[in-house]
């Protein structure tokens, strides 16, 4: 069934606990990967698609196990020996890994962790010289040019140069199968880029095949051939990347695909994919996907469908493809074209006017330098307006925001927010009770935002109690959970039993509570699977409507600013240097860093290429 | 709301799925059976015991354990096993009293420091720096000393001096959840310092809170232990494991149980808070963890 070179994986089942009482991971996972060929394993968290990574490497954590055939150049990796498994990791089958803050250690010098593992031909560690030689063209690969990178520490390095230090000692020793665990996605969007272009001009030059596993169909789009759906711990769908994409065979991978905000346009209103990921262990026993599925049929709960072969390249495990295709991909084309222009707002009074915002951190230490997060920042936020605040990590972007909101002060310039200057004063209690009746914010993490030790009714109780509401507390609770799409038996639950789109709407109830005509949405999508995160966008979005806020939504995803803003400022260095309507500024940037930052983006490829992998690969 | 925005039916305990049930190992259950029993011998000793600890019976001296009296008698005749269940309140009663209240103390500095940060939290560390370089125990030991034997001189010497080791550990536990978003939310809600400390930061440390008490509850069974075997602390005469010890020590090789059997509940005392202490961090621990 396939080429004799190249990487396959059968029937891989990955259980985790006891073994009397295991819980499954992923099963029946089977793909394949020829020389050259880049395959993307694309899935939200809790599908299994990491530790099917560790699992074909062999790297699985204590009290994970598993199951299935590995078959590299035609060898049964598994039934190999512990001693020359170890042989094939780092010289056959290598692994990029996703932080590249934490992938490398922190006290050797960036050369000798890539140089390690090299040998000469007669099996013995290269000398001084060679390493160092070595280590330079190895850096040079992955578009390092400055040698001198070899003799410094990883923390002298930016993330970007982490993850290319990484990927160069990946590939030190020329693997034939690169395997990339979210390599891009702690990274910035420029810096995400650049990574891509690397690892898929890698795969050319070194004639390598990759795996690359991911959460985001842009980036699996952007670089491979063949992309496998993983659902809930097996594979629902594969097929070549520019087919899926076109027309996809599964109702996951539809689901997924729409839910994913189009960077290039505003849509009416984006399409979630109602609940969430079963965890492992809670999983239906039919098709996994069917609880959520508009299409699915008592037929679908009763039996895990198998994996179909439906064309050339092309497999699908939903049982009801031959009657639902033409649908499929009658809502992905009708999705395509659909196109909403952005609403126009007329001028309105101002919220939050800044001017002139400046903001120094003092220096750490006594040899370090005060640090200029912000450097002169102007910013107007209307009534009802929502404003983008778009800008790479270190962009100061957050400081801007948390200034707002008054959590951080202003070092100069003036910040008014609701009628109240914040900057270079202490507020008085009226002027703070103002400003917390004006603004309120959302976060980032799901999982720090709220109380883990207090009732989700707790925490909105006494945000409701600090909004001057005494009577009928328990009302308001309700109501808030109601407005956030949360029926009001929630409210004695804990944050640990929710999931992360779950905790993002309690935590946006509880910015509600005080009636704020202004919050600051800190990234409150960008740790959320793409299809809660539509839900949120949307609920944000009626939420505007209904109670006519106004947001200041910071994030540095430009797909999500042109989906919920009006207007946009770009952030650079702790300076704006561009501002204006979301779709001009997206459309026609002026600025070379907006250019840089919308480029950037990761793009399905122009053409796929002319390889005869498509067709003669099989799932 | 909408059709697309129907949440999840289930709840997500991945956590709970995924982690062992949350069984009491036999350690812990024995832990708790031994700290039970002293427990009991130190509220009410006179239903434990089988004998008067202070009867003095110079015809019964020095006699092995066995008939009569289960752990033999000491140099006066004293039944051994109802003076070590009589010791059982002392041995208690301090260390409960001094892992209580500098618990408290050091609670109380710990959030005000770590909290407010800035000049509070610089005065609040030098002083415990300060405090740090003074041994508890060789303080105590003079203090008691100079001043005379004042059992409660002594308990608050080791209160005070036992706050630095505290402070740190929980200053820090607060420090790390003072930045958290769920702390800046509460700020940005106008919910009052006070409350925040006490709703929002104390609950979340409390396993560690739990863990130093019980540390603190075992170094003062251990301390107190030592100063009344110097013969500093408690009066001369009452049946204290420390003062059995030191008393009984001299007759070892006539009689070896008067003073293995106060020495053996002492032991046994402290480790079995140790392992209580532990479990219960473990479980707070596992319980709290949202993630």
């Amino acid at each position: 069934m396939t080429t004799p070179s190249g990487l396959s994986v059968r029937d891989m089942e990955v259980t985790a606990g006891e073994a009397r009482a295991p819980v499954g991971i992923a099963s029946g996972i089977t793909f394949h990967v020829g020389p050259g060929e880049a395959v993307a394993i694309v899935g939200e968290s809790g599908s299994g698609k990491s530790l099917t990574a560790k699992a074909v490497l062999d790297l699985l954590p204590e009290n994970v196990r598993a199951g299935g055939e590995v078959r590299y150049c035609d060898r049964d990796v598994a039934r190999m020996p512990a001693r020359e498994r170890r042989r094939l990791r780092g010289r056959e089958l290598a692994l990029v890994m996703q932080d590249p803050f934490t992938m490398l250690n922190p006290l050797e010098r960036v050369g000798a962790q890539i140089t390690e593992p090299l040998e000469d031909e007669r099996g013995r560690r290269l000398d001084r010289a060679r390493r160092r030689q070595q280590a330079a063209q190895r850096l040079r690969e992955v578009g390092i040019t400055d040698p001198n990178v070899a003799d410094r520490y990883p923390f002298e390095l930016s993330g970007g140069m982490r993850q290319r230090v990484g990927i160069a000692a990946a590939i030190a020793q020329q693997p034939h199968v690169l395997i990339a665990d979210e390599p891009t996605t702690a990274l910035d969007v420029t810096t995400q880029h650049e990574i891509l272009e690397l690892l898929g001009s890698l795969r050319r030059t070194h004639h390598m095949a990759l795996v690359l596993i991911t959460h985001d169909l842009r980036v699996a789009f952007s670089v491979c051939d063949r992309v496998y759906v993983m659902y809930a711990g097996s594979v629902i769908e594969t097929a070549p990347a520019g087919a899926l994409s076109a027309a996809p065979r599964h109702p996951y991978s539809l689901g997924l695909l729409l839910a994913d905000p189009p960077i290039d346009r505003r849509v009416e209103r984006l399409v979630g994919i109602p609940g969430s990921v079963p965890a492992p262990g809670g999983r239906p026993s039919g098709c996994p996907f069917a609880p959520r599925c508009r299409w699915a049929e008592p037929a679908c709960e009763a039996s895990m469908p198998a994996l179909t072969e439906i064309a050339p390249g092309r497999a699908t495990r939903c049982r009801r493809i031959e009657e639902i295709g033409g649908e499929l991909t009658r809502c992905r084309q009708e999705r395509l074209v659909h196109a909403a222009p952005p609403p126009a707002r007329p001028a309105v009074a101002p919220i939050v006017v800044a001017h002139g915002v400046q903001k120094v951190f003092a220096a750490r230490g006594r040899h370090g330098t005060p640090v200029v997060a912000l450097d002169g920042v102007d910013l107007r936020i209307g009534e009802g307006q929502s404003v983008g605040l778009v800008g790479e990590s270190g962009s100061g972007k957050t400081t801007l925001g948390r200034i707002i909101v008054g959590l951080e002060h202003a070092t100069a310039g003036s910040v008014c927010v609701g009628g109240v200057e914040l900057a270079g004063r202490r507020l008085a209690r009226p002027d703070r009770e103002a400003l917390r009746r004006t603004v309120q914010m959302a976060f980032q993490d799901p999982y720090s935002s709220l109380n883990p030790s207090r009732t989700v009714g707790a925490t909105l109780a006494e945000a409701v109690r600090l909004a001057g509401t005494d009577t009928g507390v328990e009302r308001a609770v309700a109501g808030l959970l109601e407005r956030v799409g949360l029926p009001d038996h929630y409210a004695p639950r804990r944050p640990a039993g929710l999931s992360g789109g779950e905790r993002q709407r309690v935590a946006i109830a509880r910015a509600l509570a005080r009636s704020p005509r202004l919050v600051v949405c800190d990234e409150v999508a960008s740790a959320l699977d793409v299809s809660v995160q539509a839900q949120i966008l949307n609920l944000l979005r009626d939420l505007r409507d209904e109670l006519g806020l106004a947001y200041l939504f910071i994030t540095h995803d430009l797909a999500v600013v042109r989906q919920v803003t009006d207007r946009v400022y770009v952030l650079h260095r702790g300076q704006v240097v561009e501002e204006g309507a979301t779709a001009s500024v997206l459309d026609a940037p002026r600025h070379d860093y907006t250019r840089r930052l919308v480029a950037s983006v990761p793009r399905a490829k122009e053409q796929a290429p002319s390889t005869g992998n498509l067709a003669g690969a099989s799932a | 709301m909408n059709a697309d925005v129907v949440p999840t039916a289930i709840p997500v305990e991945r956590r709970r799925r995924l982690a062992r049930p949350d069984a009491m190992p036999a350690s812990v259950i024995v832990a708790g059976i031994v700290l039970a029993v002293m427990a009991v011998c130190a509220l009410l000793p006179r239903l434990v015991a089988p004998q008067d600890p202070a009867l003095i019976n110079p015809t019964e001296s020095l006699q092995r354990p066995g008939g009569a009296h289960l752990l033999g008698t000491d140099q006066l005749g004293r039944d051994v096993l109802s003076r070590v269940i009589h010791g059982a309140g002392t041995a208690l009663s301090g260390p409960l009293i001094i892992a209580t209240a500098t618990i408290v103390l050091s609670l109380a500095l710990s959030l005000v420091a770590g909290y407010f940060g800035g000049w509070v939290d610089a005065i609040v560390g030098r002083g415990v720096d300060l405090l740090y370089s003074l041994p508890p125990l060789i303080v105590a030991i003079v203090l008691v000393g100079v001043f005379g034997g004042g059992y409660w001189l002594a308990i608050g010497v080791l209160i005070v001096l036992n706050i630095p080791q505290n402070v740190r550990i929980m200053r820090a536990a607060v420090i790390e959840r003072r930045g958290l978003p769920y702390v800046e939310a509460a700020e940005t809600l106008g919910v009052s310092p006070l409350r925040i400390m006490v709703r929002h930061l104390l609950p979340n440390i409390a396993p560690v809170v739990a863990a130093c008490f019980f540390l603190r509850f075992t170094y003062g069974i251990v301390d107190l232990s030592s100063l009344s075997f110097l013969g500093l602390g408690v009066p001369p005469g009452s049946s204290d494991w420390g003062r059995m010890l030191a008393e009984n020590r001299v007759q070892i090789f006539e009689n070896a149980w008067a003073s293995i059997a106060p020495g053996l509940a002492l032991v046994l005392t402290a480790v079995s808070a140790n392992f209580v202490g532990d479990w219960l961090y473990e479980h707070f621990e596992r319980r709290g963890r949202t993630r």
